[in-house]
């Protein structure tokens, strides 16, 4: 594992994303709320680009006392990204499938130092 | 069960029963020097049927795991920079140098995708959700009287007319979202229904409307 220049987290504004080719490896490094995360580029279900598609925040479904619902909300603070091609709904922050927590896609370790962002691969 | 006659020629094929041990003492003396000299047959056999188990099971000989894990190391060769390496150089007689480190891998970047545009808080949109909090805190509270209906016409028609001038300037975004206060479908079907009786419309010709553009 070799630390791998990706850019200046100064030119990284918040909710902004880039998709770079390291050797063989496609890895899309998000930048959330302040933190990096970078994971592979490949969807898990048909190899689709996983990182490309829509951040949004996780859909939640409060229920009352009486377990009737209370419809449909944003979470405030848990947002996932949307492969383009099937909808297959990944968490920013550990890369697993939203309704299969199985399922994860492979996280890279990213390392911040000073104002240069490296990612692990 | 195995009958006297049987155990008889059993002992007559028996390599062990024909070795000069296996007679009488008076024999055995007799015989003594000759197997010194040479060994019987039958010690010769049973020493090579040994031989085999003695290398398997000998102290100093490498067990199949080991072997394997040797020859893994020979394919793999020296590593960069190990005490092996520096070993090899020192036994060479010539100085160690480190070899030089992995090259880099080269970064390419493909796409830099953008951050969703931020939400502008504008003075009429601070207003506008000003009014929606009021109404909906109106609701909760079931005062339902406290909007007049000329007031509802007058926010009804200006949200009307606002989102389809968006709508047809290309600005497509859902007119309800998931967030705050739920709207049923009976509520979208009893206000439909109204805005159509308004403006004279019937669902069919809404629906021909819908099928012909791209409404």
């Amino acid at each position: 594992m070799a630390e791998q220049f990706v850019g200046k987290a100064s030119e990284f504004k918040d909710g902004e994303r880039q998709i770079i080719r390291i050797g063989e490896d496609e890895i899309g490094v998000f930048r959330h709320a302040g933190a990096f995360y970078a994971y592979s580029n490949f969807c898990l279900h048909q190899g689709g680009p996983a990182c490309e598609g829509l951040t949004i925040a996780r859909v939640i479904e409060p229920l009352r006392e009486d377990k009737t619902s209370m419809g449909l909300h944003f979470h405030e603070s848990d947002m996932n990204f949307v492969c383009p091609w099937h909808g297959y709904e990944y968490d920013m922050k550990t890369g697993e499938h939203v309704a299969d927590r199985r399922i994860k896609l492979r996280k890279y370790d990213v390392v911040q130092k000073g104002d240069e962002v490296y990612v692990l691969a | 069960m195995s009958s006297p006659k049987g155990a008889k020629a059993a002992a007559s094929k028996s390599p062990v029963s024909k070795s000069p041990a296996s007679k009488s003492p008076a024999s055995k003396a007799k015989a003594a020097p000759r197997a010194a000299a040479k060994p019987a047959p039958a010690a010769k056999k049973a020493a090579a049927r040994k031989a085999p188990s003695r290398a398997k099971a000998g102290d100093g000989d490498p067990t199949p795991a080991q072997k394997a894990a040797f020859l893994k190391a020979l394919a793999g060769g020296v590593k960069p920079n190990s005490a092996a390496l520096r070993k090899l150089e020192e036994k060479k007689g010539g100085a160690f140098a480190p070899s030089p480190p992995a090259p880099q891998r080269k970064v390419e970047v493909l796409r830099r995708i953008p951050a969703p545009a931020p939400r502008l808080e504008t003075p009429e949109t601070k207003d506008a959700l000003r009014i929606a909090a009021l109404i909906e805190s109106g609701l909760a509270r079931g005062e339902l009287d406290k909007v007049q209906p000329h007031a509802q016409q007058a926010l009804a028609a200006a949200l009307c007319r606002l989102y389809a001038a968006n709508h047809e300037m290309g600005e497509r975004y859902p007119i309800l979202t998931a967030q705050g206060a739920p709207v049923t479908a009976t509520d979208v079907m009893v206000m439909c229904g109204a805005l159509l009786k308004a403006v004279d419309l019937q669902v069919f010709e809404l629906g021909m409307w819908q099928s012909w553009s791209s409404g």
